[in-house]
C-alpha cells in the first residue's frame, strides 16, 4: 500500500461499478437505436468563460510548462495528433489523449474508465497527477490568487475567492460548452456512401451493439485485441510513466508485464480475464483526431474498420462477439464515409478557445503587508 | 588536553558570569565549543563505500524531482557552499521558495533538519524536500518507476540494498549516507580548540573571548556544533522581497496554507511563524533553530530567511539586541528571546567577532560532479 499524498486523493474511492463486463450483446437493430445529435448543455456563461481560461492557462500544472489545452487542443477536436501523449515533463505518456468533445455526457471517463463520478472529480484527477500536471492544487489555488484577472472573474461567476474548488467547477462547466454540432449526420446532409456506412453500422458490422447513443458509446470496456504499442516497452521514459501508475494502481507484477491492463485496475480479475478491456471510445469529430484507439495504434479509420473486419486482434481474452463481419472492400469505404461523417465543426475560435494573452508571471499586490491574504 | 582544560575552566568561568545577566538563561549551564568529532551513524542506515557513491549520484541526479530538473545538487550547490547563494533558495521552476538553503555540510551531526525542525534526521529530509511543491515536487511513484529504467541504479541499489529493484525509501538512505560523508572539521577553530594555539590569529583569539564574553554567542551558539538546536525568535527583519514580488507572495501564502493555520491566521500573517508550525503555540511564533556556525565563510547570506548577505551585517544585527518582527512587536505575537540585549560591541570588536565566526569555516569542499547514468529499455522478463 503506497502512501497517497495530498496531491493524489486516492481515486477508488470513486470507481464506481460502471464499466460493464458483460459481452457484447446482441446487436442493436438498425432503426431502433439511439442515435442522434449530442443536446446542447446550458451553461452557465461566466463559470464557463472562466473554466476556459484556467483550462488554457500553464500556471495550472506543477512547473508551469503546460496547460489542459497542451494535450487537448481546439484544432484537433482536443485531441494532439499524437500515438501517445506528452505527459508532464520528465514523463511520457503510454495513453492516447481522447477528444473532450462530449465529455459531459459520458458516463465514466479515461480509457480504462477509472473515474465513474463527475468532471469535477477527472478535472483534480489531471491537474494533480504527478505525470499529467503535477500541481499541488493548494499551490495552484495560490497562484489564480494572484492574478487580478481571476480574482475579478471567479467573484462575478459567483465563486467568491478563487479556491481549488472552484476550478474543479468551473473546468467542468466550461467543457459542458464541447458539443458536436453540425456533422452531416446531424443535419441530414449524408452522402450516398455514408448513408450505405450507416447501414452497415447498425447491421451487418454490428457496430452499433457498442457505440449506442448520442455520443455512439455505451461507456463500457471491452477488449477487442488491440495490438500492445511496442513504443511504450520500448521507450523507457514511456515505460517508466507507465510503471508510475501501476505502482499507483497496485498493478500486480508491474515490473514484468508488457501490457496495458486496461480497465483490470478496476475489477482485479485474479485470472487477469479483465486485462486488456478498455471503453469503448465516442465516434463524434473522428476527422480530427487521429492516430486512433487508446495507444494510437492505428493511423486512419481505414485501418481501424479493416481491424474490426478481421475480428479484431489477437488476445485470449478478447470478447467472443469480435469476429471476422466479411465486409468487402466498398462496404468498408461506406462504413468510414459514415464514421466521416460524424464530425462537425471544429471548436477552435474565441467561443470555445481563449485566445486572449494569459501571463505566466504573478502581479506583485501592492502593499502587500497592509492588505488581508 | 591541558590548554583544552584551562579553556573550558575559562569558558564556564565565562558562562557564569553570562548566566547571571540573561534570566531565560539561569541555572542553565551552556557546553563550551569544542572540536567536532564523527558525526553519529544511525543503526538502521550504516555508512558503506557503495552506497555513499550510490548516494552522492543520487544526490546529483534531477530525476529525483517532479520534471526531472531539480536534484538536491540545484539547491545545495557545492561552489555555493552546499547551499543556494540568494535569500530564498531557488525552488522548483515556476515557484521560488521561502526559505534561505541551508548547507548541508555537517548536517548530520544536527538531531533535526531544516529551519524549524521538521525533520527528524537526513533520511527524512531528502524526501521532504524533493516532494515538496516549491522544491522538487516529486512523488514516490515516479520517482521510483524512473530508478528501475537506470540499469546502473538497478546495480547499485542491489548491491546496496539486496532488491530487486530500487525502492525510493533506498534512495533516500543513500542520500543521507552521502551527506553523513559531508563533513568540515579541521577548521582553525578545532584545531585551535584542540590545543594548536597558532590555528588562530590573535584577532580570531580575541573574537572568541567576545563570542564566550561580552557578546554572549555561546548562550545558544555552544558546544561543539556551535548551536544548542533550539529554537528562539531573534527579531529577523521580514524578508523584503515578500513586498515586491508576486511569486515570493504567492509561495507565502502557498505555505501557510499548506502548512495549516487558522482561517483568521491565513488572512493575517505576514512573515515566516517557523518553529509555530511545529507546536500551533503562539508562543513558537517566529522561532528558528540556532544556526551551526560551521562552515560560515561559504554560505552567505545568512538567516532563516537570508537578510543578512555578510557576517558583519549579522553581528551588527546582534550588537543592536536583534531587531524587530511580526511575531516580536506584538503584531502577531510578542516573542523576542529575552537573551538579545544590545551588546555595545566597538567596531574593532565586531571585526574580531567576524573575524573567529570566520575561522570556524576550514577549506572549502568541493567535489567533482558525478557521471549520471543514462535510461535504457527494461530487458525482457524471462516469462511473461
Amino acid at each position: 500500500m503506497k502512501v497517497i499524498s495530498y496531491k493524489k486523493r486516492v481515486t477508488s474511492a470513486l470507481f464506481a461499478g460502471l464499466i460493464g463486463t458483460t459481452a457484447l450483446t446482441g446487436a442493436v437493430i438498425a432503426g431502433e437505436n439511439d442515435h442522434g445529435p449530442v443536446k446542447m448543455i446550458k451553461v452557465n456563461a461566466k463559470k464557463a468563460e472562466l473554466g476556459k481560461r484556467l483550462f488554457f492557462d500553464v500556471r495550472l500544472s506543477g512547473d508551469a510548462a503546460i496547460s489542459c489545452a497542451t494535450c487537448h487542443q481546439p484544432d484537433k477536436a482536443f485531441t494532439d495528433g499524437l500515438a501517445l501523449s506528452k505527459a508532464y515533463p520528465g514523463s511520457k505518456g503510454f495513453r492516447n489523449t481522447p477528444t473532450l468533445m462530449n465529455t459531459a455526457v459520458r458516463k465514466n471517463w479515461f480509457h480504462d474508465g477509472r473515474i465513474g463520478t463527475n468532471l469535477n472529480d477527472v478535472t483534480r484527477e489531471m491537474i494533480t497527477e504527478t505525470y499529467i500536471m503535477n500541481m499541488d492544487m493548494r499551490l495552484m489555488q495560490e497562484r489564480i490568487k494572484q492574478d487580478p484577472v481571476y480574482v475579478k472573474m471567479f467573484k462575478d461567476a459567483g465563486y467568491g475567492e478563487p479556491s481549488n474548488g472552484s476550478v474543479r467547477k468551473a473546468i467542468p462547466e466550461y467543457l459542458k460548452t464541447l458539443t458536436s454540432r453540425n456533422s452531416p449526420f446531424d443535419k441530414g446532409t449524408m452522402s450516398a456512401s455514408a448513408k450505405r456506412g450507416y447501414e452497415i453500422f447498425n447491421g451487418k458490422a454490428q457496430c452499433a451493439s457498442c457505440h449506442t447513443g448520442a455520443n455512439f458509446t455505451n461507456d463500457k470496456a471491452y477488449n477487442r485485441g488491440v495490438p500492445e504499442n511496442p513504443e511504450i516497452w520500448s521507450d523507457p521514459m514511456r515505460h517508466m510513466t507507465y510503471v508510475a501508475f501501476g505502482l499507483f494502481m497496485g498493478i500486480e507484477n508491474i515490473m514484468n508485464i508488457r501490457r496495458d491492463v486496461g480497465a483490470h485496475i478496476l475489477t482485479h480479475k485474479a485470472d487477469g480475464s479483465d486485462i486488456g478491456k478498455f471503453v469503448t471510445p465516442t465516434l463524434r469529430e473522428l476527422k480530427y483526431t487521429a492516430p486512433y484507439m487508446h495507444n494510437g495504434m492505428f493511423k486512419s479509420l481505414f485501418e481501424v474498420v479493416a481491424f474490426y473486419n478481421q475480428g479484431g486482434g489477437d488476445d485470449k481474452n478478447k470478447d467472443p462477439n469480435m469476429k471476422p463481419l466479411g465486409l468487402s472492400f466498398g462496404e468498408q469505404q461506406d462504413l468510414v464515409s459514415f464514421l466521416e461523417a460524424l464530425s462537425g465543426d471544429v471548436l477552435n475560435t474565441k467561443a470555445h478557445a481563449w485566445k486572449d494573452k494569459i501571463p505566466t508571471n504573478y502581479e506583485t499586490i501592492e502593499n502587500w503587508r497592509s492588505v488581508k491574504n | 588536553m591541558k590548554n583544552m582544560k584551562k579553556l573550558s575552566t575559562l569558558a564556564a568561568g565565562v558562562l557564569i558570569s553570562v548566566v547571571a545577566i540573561t534570566a531565560a538563561h539561569a541555572g542553565s549551564k551552556v557546553p563550551p565549543l569544542a572540536p567536532l568529532g564523527d558525526p553519529p551513524i544511525p543503526a538502521d542506515n550504516k555508512m558503506s563505500a557503495a552506497k555513499t557513491k550510490l548516494g552522492k549520484m543520487l544526490f546529483w541526479d534531477p530525476r529525483l524531482g517532479g520534471d526531472a530538473s531539480t536534484a538536491c545538487v540545484t539547491c545545495h550547490e557545492p561552489d555555493q557552499g552546499w547551499g543556494f547563494a540568494d535569500a530564498f533558495s531557488r525552488g522548483y521552476p515556476g515557484t521560488v521558495h521561502w526559505r534561505n538553503s541551508q548547507t548541508v555540510i555537517n548536517s548530520a551531526y544536527l538531531m533535526k533538519q531544516f529551519w524549524a525542525g521538521s525533520a527528524a534526521s537526513n533520511e527524512k529530509q531528502a524526501p521532504s524536500a524533493a516532494k515538496g511543491a516549491v522544491a522538487g515536487n516529486g512523488e514516490n511513484d515516479v520517482m521510483e518507476a524512473r530508478l528501475a529504467f537506470i540499469p546502473e541504479y538497478r546495480k547499485l541499489f542491489n548491491e546496496v540494498f539486496g532488491t530487486e529493484w530500487p525502492l525510493i525509501s533506498d534512495a533516500w538512505k543513500a542520500i543521507a549516507a552521502f551527506e553523513r560523508t559531508l563533513i568540515v572539521k579541521d577548521t582553525p577553530v578545532d584545531k585551535y580548540l584542540a590545543g594548536d594555539k597558532k590555528a588562530l590569529s590573535k584577532q580570531q583569539v580575541r573574537g572568541m573571548k567576545l563570542f564566550n564574553g561580552k557578546a554572549n554567542c555561546i548562550a545558544c551558539h555552544n558546544g561543539a556544533l556551535a548551536t544548542d538546536q533550539k529554537y528562539y525568535n531573534l527579531g529577523v527583519p521580514t524578508a523584503e522581497r515578500w513586498n515586491e514580488d508576486g511569486l515570493a507572495q504567492v509561495t507565502y501564502r502557498y505555505e501557510i496554507y499548506a502548512k495549516g493555520v487558522t482561517q483568521e491566521m491565513y488572512r493575517k500573517l505576514k512573515d515566516d511563524p517557523g518553529f509555530y508550525f511545529r507546536t500551533k503555540e503562539k508562543k513558537d511564533m517566529g522561532k528558528f533553530r540556532t544556526a551551526p556556525l560551521r562552515y560560515l565563510k561559504y554560505t552567505a547570506p545568512y538567516m532563516h530567511n537570508g537578510a543578512f548577505w555578510d557576517l558583519t551585517e549579522v553581528v551588527n544585527f546582534y550588537n543592536a539586541g536583534g531587531g524587530q518582527n511580526d511575531f516580536t512587536d506584538g503584531t502577531m505575537s510578542k516573542n523576542k528571546t529575552p537573551i538579545l540585549k544590545p551588546l555595545g560591541l566597538s567596531e574593532t570588536e565586531v571585526e574580531d567577532l567576524v573575524a573567529f565566526l570566520e575561522g570556524f569555516s576550514g577549506q572549502e569542499l568541493k567535489i567533482k560532479a558525478p557521471k549520471l547514468p543514462d535510461y535504457a529499455p527494461l530487458p525482457n522478463p524471462a516469462s511473461n
